[in-house]
């Protein structure tokens, strides 16, 4: 998912670096600072989970977690993610600084989306429901997050469908992981931490 | 045979486009006046044969061109002695740009800079004396860049690889900033309740 340095044009890095600076500011406008402690404990989770990388088949995917910090932190999901790629690009040589502004934008924007798609489902009375919503939210950032890394490729000129192709099937192992994950993730908090989702106490009572 | 069908596809989408998500890294090294490079990912997987790699000078004009073959090498004769720049692009955004610095050829090739032309000048008119040490610091180089590429390879590979202090590193870093947001905001609120009161 990262976007190294040196494969866009300049062009596209700039309007990401906008884009996200953009996402970031109203993000931060957003925040509810008494979820601050939320946003980094995600932020480290997001952080980590591109350290991990599981095996599939012969080869080996990681999870990012981005639909599950949308689905929790909303606008915030933009701060929490320039900060964690930020550190990745420093600890471990992941992306870029000049693609930095792109990468957080391809990550977070899916994020932002499935907190609107997806916030009424998870709050749904029935637990499968709701998980299902979940997995939505999982799959779909991470399906979201693919079809903008081959667009921001596609528009510094590389072919859209080869490129948008590649990664979608890269990543459906990913999606099923992330699906399934963000279900499990959403059921949990549902029970123990609803406030974490940001889940008013109104939906017990229904 | 639905589900079937669905394992088989991952499986397929896993084995067939190994690479995603991870760092393209690889490495450069001059064996005599042969450049020997290395193009992979991070997790392993070598660069598929066949991806062709630009060489190009130090103002950007292309040089040369040279294909990845089998386990990710790929091999360029030199015949400057001059910085190298190698440019793979593996697509969908791997790329990938490798330098291999002029003083790291023999000194034997013509190059740009005076000094050089002065050395190669010397080995040409030498006597037959000359002539076997120019060949043997060749067989020299040779002999060490070989000894010395696993060693490469292996310092490459470790450099690549992120380690437990820096995803520790990483974390501290998130918490550190969070308590200093609420440090901040702690800041606030008593100063907000010190002009109330």
């Amino acid at each position: 998912m990262h976007i190294v340095d040196g494969a866009l044009s300049g062009l596209v890095l700039a309007s990401g670096a906008a884009l996200a600076a953009g996402g970031v500011a109203y993000g931060l406008k957003k925040l509810d600072y008494d979820h601050l402690p939320q946003v980094g404990v995600l932020s480290a989770a997001f952080f980590v989970a591109s350290y991990i990388h599981l095996p599939v088949g012969f080869s080996s995917v990681h999870l990012i977690l981005n639909g599950l910090i949308g689905l929790a932190l909303g606008w915030a999901a933009f701060p929490a993610l320039l900060v964690a790629l930020v550190l990745q690009a420093v600890f471990f040589g992941f992306g870029g600084f000049l693609v930095l502004g792109v990468n957080t934008f391809n990550i977070a924007l899916p994020a932002v989306l499935m907190f609107y798609l997806c916030r009424h489902g998870i709050t749904a009375a029935s637990p499968k429901i709701a998980g299902i919503w979940g997995a939505v939210g999982g799959a779909g950032a991470v399906a979201l997050t693919t079809f903008m890394v081959a667009g921001s490729l596609a528009l510094s000129g590389e072919a859209f469908w080869l490129a948008a192709k590649a990664t979608l099937i890269a990543h459906i192992p990913v999606m099923l992981v992330e699906g399934f994950v963000t279900a499990a993730a959403v059921l949990l908090i549902r029970k123990v931490k609803p406030e974490f989702l940001n889940i008013s106490e109104d939906w017990q009572d229904a | 045979m639905r589900n079937s069908v669905l394992l088989a596809l991952v499986l397929n989408a896993a084995l067939s486009v190994p690479a995603f998500g991870h760092n393209v890294v690889g490495g450069v090294y001059a064996i005599g006046n042969t450049i020997e490079g290395e193009v992979g990912f991070s997790n392993g997987d070598m660069a598929k044969a066949g991806i062709v790699v630009q060489v190009r000078n130090a103002t950007g004009n292309l040089i040369g061109e040279s294909v990845i073959e089998d386990e990710g090498l790929f091999a360029f004769d030199a015949t400057k002695r001059i910085d190298h720049y190698f440019y793979a692009d593996l697509s969908a955004g791997h790329v990938l740009e490798l330098v291999l610095p002029a003083d790291e050829l023999p000194a034997t090739l013509p190059g740009g800079s005076a000094p050089i032309t002065k050395s190669s000048v010397a080995a040409s008119s030498a006597s037959m004396k000359g002539v076997d040490q120019v060949a043997l610091e060749q067989m020299i180089e040779k002999a060490v860049a070989k000894q010395v590429k696993p060693l490469r390879k292996e310092l490459a590979a470790y450099k690549e690889k992120a380690s437990l202090q820096d995803v520790l590193g990483g974390i501290g870093y998130i918490f550190g900033l969070v308590g200093l947001g609420i440090w901040l905001r702690q800041r606030k609120q008593e100063k907000n309740r010190a002009s109330v009161s």
